[in-house]
C-alpha cells in the first residue's frame, strides 16, 4: 500500500522540482534551469554546473584536465617510477635501453639483495634515521619553546628577538657554513670537538628561525582566554606549556615534524662535512661516495630503498600530521 | 568566601588610556555584585584586575582583607568564567572540570567526588566524557561554570558569561547562575553590558562609565533613584526619555515646560524633594520613563496638567505591551543621543497598554505619572534629588 504512494509522491516531487512553480505542460524557459541556487552554493568552482552542461565547455575543460594530470604524473611520478623499474633491471639493460618499459633480460631482483647486503644500505638507513630523529627532536624542542616564549610568555625583549629571528631568514645558509663548521670543531665554552658525532648534526639543526617563527605564528592565534583560564586554574608557565599549549598545537607540530624530517633526510652537505667516519654517515652522504665502485643497477636499487622509507613514512603518518584535532569548542568565535 | 574591596583602583594602559579611574567599591561577602556599563567603560578591566590578569596601576585591591596587588592569579583562589568559555579543547568535560583541582593537588577521590557533584548540579553528567566541541553553546557555558564551581573558590568572577548564548537560553542560564550563587553563597562579581541581567541578578549594581563609578545600589534603587542622567538613561528598558525643560510656577505648582508641552509636577513629589524648588525659573533635564506614560483611554479623568499630546510616529506591538514613538519639539538633551532626530526634535517613547487603539499618524493623548518625573541638573547631569552619598566619586 505504502510503496506506490511513495513512488507517486516521489514522482510528483520530482516534477515539482524540475518544473518549479510552472503549470504542468508549460515548458520552462531555459534560463530558469541554469540558476540552481543549491548547486550554486555547494559548488564554489570557477565553472558553474550550468556551464558544465555545454558540450564545448565539458570537452574543452575535460581535455585540459586530462592533459594537466598526465603532465603532472609524468613530471612528478615519472623519475620515481623509472627508478623503481631500473632498480630491478640488470645494469647492461639500463645502459642499453634506459627508457624501455620492459625487461629485455628479465628482472634482476638480486640488485635489491646486493644493495642491502654488500652496500649495507640498511646500516646507513639506520644512521639516517638516527640523525633525523635526533635533529627532529632538537628542532621541535627549540621551535616549541622558542615560539612559546615569544608568543605566550612575551617578555619585554620578545619583539627584538622576533625581529632578529626574521633577519636571520634573509641569510643564505651557505654563508653560515664556515662559521658553523668552526664552531663545531671548537665549540665555545665546551672546547670539545663535535666532529664525527651526531651532535654535530643535531645541534645546528635546532638553530632554525623558520621553525620558531611558524610556531610563534600558530601560538599567536591560540585564544588568550585559554591561557588566562589556565593561569587562574593554577597553571604555571611550564604546566601551561605541556598541558595546554602543546596538546592544542598538534597540527603545527605535524607540519614542523614533516619539514624537519624531510630536510634532514635529504641533507647532504652538512653531514658530509662533519661526519667523516663512513660508518656514521647517513645514506644521503654514502650513496654518492659509493657510486664509483658500485654497479649502476645495485646503486639504483640502493637509491630506491633510500627513497621508499620517507614516502612510506609520510603515507602512514600524513593523516595524524595534517588533520589535527583543531580547536573545536575551545571558545565561541 | 571573601569580601572584595577596591580602594582607589586605577588602570592606565601603556598608551595612556585610563580604563578604570580611582574606583572605590566594596563587594561584601556572599554578595552578587554586577558591574554594568556600556562597552569600553572599564568593567572588564576592573574584573581582570581582581583576577590578577591585569596589573593594578594605582590603588589596592583586597580579597578577604588581604592586599592582592602582587599576588599571582593562582594564589588569589578565585575562579573566573569567560565570555567565550575558554574550555580546553583537547580535554574531556571531566578533565576540564578537574584541571584546576589537579593542579592544586586535590586527591583523586576527592576530585572525582567534586566533579561528580558539579556535573549533577549543572546537568552535565551525560557529557563528562565528551570533548567541548561535541557540546552545544549552552552546555559549554555550563562546563565553564562547572569549572568555577568545583574549585570552591573564595569568589566567582564572571565576564559577560551569557553574551554568546541565544536569547532564550540566556534567560534560562541567567536564572541558573543566579540560583547557583544563592545556594553556594560565593561572593560574585558579574560583568555585563546588559541592564536586564544587571537588574535581575545583582544584589547590588555598580554602574560604570568611562572608567568612573556612577552609582552603586540595589537594582530597585538604581532604577528608582538614578544618581545622574547617565544612569537614568542606561538602566531601564526601553530607556528613559530625557528632554531639556524649564521649571516655572503656575497656579501654585511647579510646571515643567518642554517644546510646546508642559507637565505639572505633582505636589507630592515636590514635597518629598524640596530641592526642586531651587530650580524654579531655571533649566533642568526632565526624565520620564516610557512606562510612566499611558494611553489616556485607559486612565480615568485626569487634570490637564498630566496630559501630553503628540502625533504617533511609530508603533511597536510586543504583545504584552505596546511602544509608541512620538516626536516633540524640544531641545534634545545633549547627554544621550537616543531617539535624537535633530537639535529641535526629539523622539519620545511611551509604553502603553497592548489594547491601545493608537496607530501611526494618530494624535496621541498620553497621561504622564507626574509623581514619577525625574529631574537632572543640566550642567552637572546629577539627579536634583539624588542622595549624594550613593554617588561615590561620580564626576559626570
Amino acid at each position: 500500500m505504502i510503496t506506490p504512494w511513495i513512488r507517486r509522491h516521489r514522482k510528483s516531487s520530482k516534477s515539482v522540482s524540475s518544473q518549479g512553480l510552472m503549470l504542468p505542460g508549460h515548458r520552462m524557459p531555459r534560463i530558469r534551469r541554469r540558476r540552481n541556487p543549491v548547486s550554486g552554493l555547494t559548488n564554489q568552482g570557477l565553472i558553474s554546473p550550468s556551464d558544465w552542461k555545454r558540450p564545448s565547455v565539458r570537452w574543452g575543460v575535460g581535455a585540459t584536465h586530462m592533459l594537466l594530470l598526465v603532465a603532472l604524473v609524468v613530471i612528478g611520478l615519472g623519475p620515481l617510477l623509472w627508478l623503481a623499474k631500473a632498480a630491478i633491471t640488470p645494469t647492461n639493460d639500463i645502459f642499453n635501453h634506459p627508457l624501455s618499459l620492459t625487461f629485455a633480460h628479465g628482472a634482476a631482483w638480486s640488485n635489491l639483495r646486493t644493495a642491502w647486503s654488500t652496500v649495507q644500505v640498511g646500516h646507513y638507513l639506520l644512521n639516517t634515521i638516527e640523525i633525523c630523529f635526533g635533529s627532529w627532536l632538537v628542532q621541535l624542542t627549540v621551535a616549541t619553546t622558542g615560539g612559546y616564549v615569544l608568543s605566550v610568555l612575551r617578555p619585554r625583549y620578545a619583539r627584538v628577538v622576533t625581529a632578529m629571528l626574521l633577519v636571520t631568514l634573509f641569510l643564505p645558509a651557505i654563508v653560515l657554513l664556515v662559521p658553523l663548521y668552526l664552531m663545531i670543531v671548537n665549540p665555545p665554552l665546551i672546547h670539545h670537538s663535535f666532529m664525527n658525532s651526531y651532535w654535530a648534526v643535531w645541534l645546528p639543526a635546532g638553530a632554525s628561525s623558520f621553525n620558531v617563527i611558524i610556531m610563534k605564528r600558530f601560538f599567536d592565534n591560540l585564544p588568550r582566554e585559554l591561557f588566562e583560564a589556565a593561569r587562574i586554574d593554577g597553571a604555571g608557565p611550564v604546566r601551561l606549556f605541556f598541558s595546554v599549549v602543546l596538546p592544542m598545537s598538534k597540527p603545527i607540530l605535524g607540519v614542523v615534524s614533516v619539514f624537519a624530517f624531510i630536510a634532514e633526510w635529504k641533507n647532504f652537505l652538512w653531514p658530509f662535512l662533519v661526519l667523516q667516519d663512513p660508518n656514521k654517515q647517513p645514506i644521503s652522504v654514502r650513496l654518492p661516495a659509493i657510486a664509483g665502485q658500485t654497479q649502476l643497477g645495485v646503486f639504483l636499487a640502493a637509491m630506491l630503498i633510500a627513497c621508499i622509507v620517507p614516502i612510506v613514512g609520510f603515507l602512514i603518518f600524513q593523516r595524524s600530521f595534517l588533520r589535527g584535532s583543531g580547536l573545536g569548542g575551545a571558545i565561541k568565535g | 568566601m571573601a569580601a572584595i574591596e577596591f580602594q582607589g583602583v586605577s588602570k592606565v594602559f601603556a598608551d595612556g588610556t585610563r580604563a578604570v579611574d580611582s574606583l572605590d567599591l566594596m563587594v561584601n561577602e556572599a554578595e552578587f555584585m554586577v558591574l554594568v556599563g556600556p562597552s569600553g567603560c572599564g568593567k572588564t578591566t576592573a574584573l581582570r584586575m581582581v583576577a590578577g590578569l591585569e596589573e593594578i596601576s594605582e590603588g589596592t585591591i583586597l580579597i578577604g582583607g588581604n592586599v592582592v596587588n602582587d599576588v599571582s592569579p593562582k594564589e588569589r583562589d578565585i575562579a573566573m568564567v569567560f565570555q567565550n568559555y575558554a574550555l580546553y579543547p583537547h580535554m574531556s568535560v571531566a578533565d576540564n572540570l578537574g584541571f584546576g583541582l589537579k593542579l592544586r593537588k586535590v586527591p583523586r577521590s576527592e576530585r572525582r567526588r567534586r566533579i561528580q557533584q558539579a556535573a549533577e548540579t549543572l546537568g552535565l553528567e551525560p557529557y563528562l566524557d565528551r570533548k567541548p566541541r561535541a557540546l552545544s553553546g549552552g552546555q559549554r557555558q555550563r562546563v565553564a561554570m562547572g569549572r568555577a564551581i568545583v574549585r570552591e573558590p573564595r569568589a566567582f568572577l564572571m565576564d559577560e558569561p551569557l553574551s554568546n548564548l541565544d536569547a532564550k537560553l540566556r534567560v534560562q542560564v541567567r536564572a541558573e547562575i543566579h540560583s547557583l550563587q544563592r545556594v553556594s553563597g560565593v561572593t560574585t562579581i558579574y560583568v555585563t553590558h546588559d541592564q536586564t541581567e544587571a537588574m535581575t541578578m545583582g544584589d547590588r549594581i555598580a554602574v560604570l562609565r568611562d572608567g568612573t563609578l556612577q552609582q552603586v545600589d540595589t537594582p530597585e534603587r538604581v532604577y528608582q533613584r538614578p544618581a545622574n542622567q547617565f544612569v537614568a538613561g542606561f538602566i531601564g528598558s526601553p530607556a528613559m526619555n530625557l528632554v531639556d525643560a524649564r521649571l516655572t510656577r503656575a497656579n501654585g505648582s511647579l510646571v515643567a515646560h518642554f517644546g510646546d508641552h508642559s507637565l505639572e509636577v505633582d505636589n507630592e513629589l515636590v514635597a518629598e524633594h524640596p530641592e526642586l524648588l531651587a530650580y524654579e525659573g531655571k533649566d533642568v533635564v526632565l526624565g520620564i520613563r516610557p512606562e510612566d506614560l499611558e494611553d489616556a483611554a485607559f486612565v480615568g479623568e485626569v487634570p490637564p496638567g498630566r496630559i501630553l499630546e503628540a502625533v504617533c510616529n511609530l508603533r511597536e506591538a510586543l504583545g504584552s505591551e505596546e511602544l509608541l514613538h512620538f516626536p516633540v519639539t524640544a531641545e534634545a538633551n545633549a547627554g544621550e543621543p537616543i531617539g535624537l532626530l535633530d537639535r529641535k526634535n526629539v523622539m519620545l517613547l511611551a509604553r502603553v497598554d497592548p489594547q491601545s487603539k493608537m496607530r501611526e499618524g494618530d494624535r496621541l493623548r498620553l497621561v504622564a505619572d507626574t509623581r514619577r518625573l525625574y529631574f537632572f541638573d543640566p550642567t552637572t547631569g546629577r539627579a536634583i534629588f539624588a542622595d549624594q552619598k550613593q554617588v561615590p566619586g561620580a564626576k559626570s
